[in-house]
């Protein structure tokens, strides 16, 4: 999709953001453990989440896999050289994953631009 | 003076020429977020079809946006893509 670039805008980190939905036979601490996990391979990777949003339980516009609920997160991230291709072939596997979805914010729009990167215990 | 150049003619209506300014442009948004989706609800008819750009009046890059953003929070079922059928 559409990506410009600038010569000035090339040398800063990109942020980008995933949107989760959760299947909803899970129970929050299952949830809780999911999202952690991806915020691990996120980590693992070379890249730093920055912020984690729990929309909680919402209906689904539309039936999928005829479940009519999920569990939405959306976390922000920096990604490192691996994270990406990673990150969406474990979303793309994991069975208690409905959709995903990782979108590249555009500079000026990410929330916080990370004054240091998260330290990688390990 | 002798010359009417204003006012062709007679049968056709002239229609007032809109300048109504987009709505992103005028609240000064460079990026349509697709989790809006309530935002989003304004340009969709009940159908859960996307407005035309005549409807929602916006400029064409914000129209182009407003759809891709739409389009992406079907994808994650924020919004329908079709209501009742």
């Amino acid at each position: 999709m559409g990506s410009r670039k600038r010569p000035e805008e090339a040398s800063t980190i990109d942020t980008y953001e995933v949107m989760l939905i959760v299947i909803p036979e899970l129970d929050e601490e299952q949830v809780e453990s999911t999202v952690g996990r991806f915020r691990t391979i996120i980590e693992r990777t070379g890249g730093a989440v920055s912020d984690v949003n729990n929309w909680g339980r919402r209906k689904l516009a539309y039936e999928i896999g005829h479940r009519a609920d999920g569990f939405y997160y959306v976390m922000e991230f920096t990604a490192g050289e691996r994270t990406l291709p990673e990150l969406k072939r474990i979303l793309r596997v994991s069975d208690d994953i409905l959709r995903h979805m990782i979108v590249k914010l555009p500079p000026t729009y990410a929330h916080q631009p990370l004054p240091e990167p998260a330290e990688i215990s390990g | 003076m002798g010359r009417r150049r204003t006012s062709p003619g007679g049968s056709r209506r002239e229609r007032p020429i809109k300048s109504k300014p987009c709505v992103f442009c005028k609240e000064n948004i460079a990026y349509v977020d697709y989790k809006d989706y309530n935002m989003l609800r304004k340009f969709v008819s009940d159908r859960g079809k996307i407005r035309a750009r005549r409807v929602t009046g916006l400029c064409p890059q914000h129209q182009r946006e407003a759809a891709m953003a739409i389009k992406r929070a079907r994808e994650m079922a924020l919004l329908p893509y079709v209501v009742g059928r």
